[in-house]
């Protein structure tokens, strides 16, 4: 445990503090285009912390920004669950501000897309946010966060061990996470060493070529002076 | 004063006035009185001050008086002065004695009988001071050494004085014996004079109760004779020291100017360094391509230009750095995985493309392992475009160079050697897609 440096402004030095949450929407298709507003879907767009515990210790309230479209487009949630339920006919960005407890720690942004309809899957491509298709739940995008909390402050510190101690196992996903960060992380692994092994080859060939292109100046050069 | 109005517009009276309903009910019977008291005019009676009386409707007149009979300001309201209903006072003249002198003159003057009071009133006023005394053993013991040279004589003047004079020191100045005891200023009175309460207080241990004062009559003097310095100047003098002050100002103006000045310098110097730190690392494939035109243009052998850029490459300076989100505060771990803003729309593209080609999720979980080897891999990835592009351009010359020989001599011709061959179209598929 670091010493409590109030010259820092009440920073803890040297700690941070990792809180991964995750946030999307789920969306069901009512199936048919309702009649009085034309809206084709329910959804929920949410934000909710990675492992069970309970945000509210930490978080003061979460600031959910629709589209300007819908009546009060600007919703904020003080309390578990932070989420919105709402329906519509079309995606848009959903922006969500977090706000902590400790004024003295700035909020942090969220950008969501909310997700109505199943993009063409395309062989391979992987989409920013994990989209996954249930039969019960209806469609579900979401995308994993981690809030990074450099050099806390010491009241700030306090809510997150707080809530950290509330943690209780997973929270369950419908997204597998985990799964997605090891293979994810895999392919990157591996990319890179593609990447890499391509890079000493072009070297190799970079060097070749200017080799070539000095010997075939000298050639030029040989053959262009006798008629000068 | 409608009436009025109607008198000087020289319109006509209305005979009836006009029948509101208000009016018509308020009875025919005030109607009646007002005919029956048939407010004529009497004769004499100017015709304002009448229509101030009497209205056509008999309300109350139009000119309301702006401060009670009997108000403060009702002065020229009132017929006779309010003067005090009291009888009046009686006065005599009384001999009275100034108890500040002491020689028991006795004045007359003016004093009401009422006044019982026999004190001088502005006795008062007359405020004595405590000048100490001190015997002859005083002085031999304490008061005979000083700095100064004074006598018995000359201090038992200045006390004297003192004592005249309730210690201004001015009068006392002016009015000290200079043919017995010498010239002696206002500082050197006043000097002797503090130095001999001050040392009487220690003596007689009065120092606890009473505050004792400390004369510091060189720093008097200095002030003195600086004033008259500063009141002696002549115009020219005064002038000279005004423009001295303005050409300091501006002196001073211009200082600060310069220092701002090379501070904006300074911060434009390190911004350029920085720049040119990436520049350096990444050149820009439009400088590149400028200069390989160029070349072209003159059609004369000369080094490569291609060599700076693979120099940069291979010192592996190339690449993307990426913000360091350092400090403290919160943020999302997503941040660090942002690309700089300082990097070319050029670049951004050809990563994008790469991404792509190796089918990597371009916005992958945001983990601290995921985000460094991403970085690492898109900072690759750059590099990677970079080394294809100078690759596809040496290929380029290459092939110019060949075609240049072959018209030179025809015939003959230059091998490209096998391996760069179809690396070429492989790149440019790459990069073409």
């Amino acid at each position: 445990m670091t010493e409590f440096n109030a010259e820092a402004g009440g920073r803890l030095k040297g700690v941070t503090i990792v809180k991964p949450i995750v946030y999307g929407n789920i969306a069901r298709s009512f199936g048919k285009k309702r009649e009085e507003d034309g809206h084709t879907h329910q959804w929920k767009v949410y934000l909710k912390p990675y492992y069970n515990e309970d945000m509210s210790i930490y978080v003061k309230k979460v600031h959910f920004k629709l589209h300007e479209s819908y009546a009060n487009p600007n919703r904020i949630v003080v309390k578990p669950p932070y989420e919105i339920t709402e329906t519509g006919w079309g995606e848009f960005e959903v922006v969500i501000k977090i706000y902590f407890n400790d004024q003295s720690e700035r909020p942090v942004t969220c950008y969501h897309i909310l997700k109505l309809f199943q993009s063409p899957v395309v062989d391979g491509e992987l989409t920013s946010s994990s989209t996954t298709m249930d039969t019960k739940k209806g469609l579900v995008s979401e995308s994993y966060e981690e809030i990074v909390f450099q050099e806390p402050t010491q009241i700030m510190q306090h809510y997150l061990m707080l809530s950290e101690q509330s943690a209780n196992g997973l929270l369950n996903h419908d997204t597998d996470f985990e799964e997605k960060k090891s293979k994810t992380l895999d392919n990157i692994v591996n990319v890179k060493q593609k990447v890499k092994s391509e890079i000493v080859t072009l070297k190799d060939k970079l060097k070749l070529a200017r080799e070539t292109i000095v010997k075939f100046k000298a050639e030029l050069a040989k053959v262009q002076k006798p008629p000068a | 004063m409608s009436a009025d109005v109607r008198d000087i517009l020289d319109i006509e009276r209305a005979n009836t006035p006009e029948i509101t309903r208000d009016s018509f009910l308020a009875t025919k019977k005030r109607n009646f009185e007002r005919t029956k008291h048939a407010s004529r005019r009497p004769e004499g009676m100017h015709r304002e001050v009448f229509a101030l009386l009497y209205t056509d409707k008999k309300d109350a007149p139009p000119l309301l008086p702006t401060d009670t009979a009997l108000g403060i300001g009702a002065g020229y309201k009132q017929n006779k002065a309010r003067l005090g209903m009291k009888k009046v006072r009686k006065w005599e003249w009384a001999p009275f004695s100034n108890p500040a002198r002491n020689d028991a003159a006795v004045f007359h003057h003016w004093k009401r009988v009422s006044d019982d009071s026999t004190d001088y009133p502005f006795a008062k006023f007359n405020k004595q001071l405590e000048i100490p005394s001190y015997t002859m053993t005083e002085y031999n013991a304490h008061l005979r050494n000083n700095i100064q040279h004074w006598s018995k004589v000359q201090t038992d003047h200045l006390f004297d004085l003192a004592r005249r004079f309730d210690l201004r020191f001015i009068v006392m100045a002016d009015r000290w014996n200079r043919q017995q005891h010498g010239t002696k200023t206002v500082e050197e009175l006043k000097e002797r004079y503090y130095e001999v309460i001050a040392l009487l207080a220690k003596a007689k241990n009065q120092s606890i109760e009473k505050k004792t004062f400390v004369y510091d009559a060189e720093h008097e003097r200095r002030r003195k004779e600086q004033l008259e310095k500063l009141f002696k100047r002549t115009t020219q003098q005064v002038e000279e020291e005004q423009m001295l002050i303005n050409e300091m100002k501006k002196i001073e103006a211009r200082k600060k100017e310069r220092e701002r000045k090379t501070q904006d310098l300074q911060k434009l110097i390190s911004q350029a360094d920085q720049q040119n730190e990436h520049a350096a690392n990444t050149p820009s494939t439009r400088k590149y391509e400028k200069k390989l035109h160029k070349k072209k243009v003159h059609h004369t052998p000369r080094p490569s230009k291609v060599d700076s850029v693979v120099n940069a490459i291979e010192i592996g300076s190339s690449g993307i750095k990426f913000a360091d989100l350092r400090g403290s505060g919160v943020s999302l771990r997503s941040q660090k995985m942002k690309l700089p803003a300082n990097i070319g729309q050029r670049k951004v593209k050809a990563l994008e493309q790469a991404i792509q080609e190796f089918k990597v999720d371009p916005a992958p979980p945001p983990t601290e392992d995921i985000c460094t080897s991403f970085n690492e891999l898109r900072s690759d990835m750059v590099l990677l475009c970079e080394l294809r592009t100078a690759l596809s351009t040496c290929i380029y010359e290459m092939e110019s160079l060949k075609h240049q020989y072959e018209a030179a001599c025809p015939g003959k011709t230059l091998n490209i050697p096998p391996s760069l061959v179809p690396i070429k179209t492989e790149t440019l598929e790459n990069s073409a897609t």
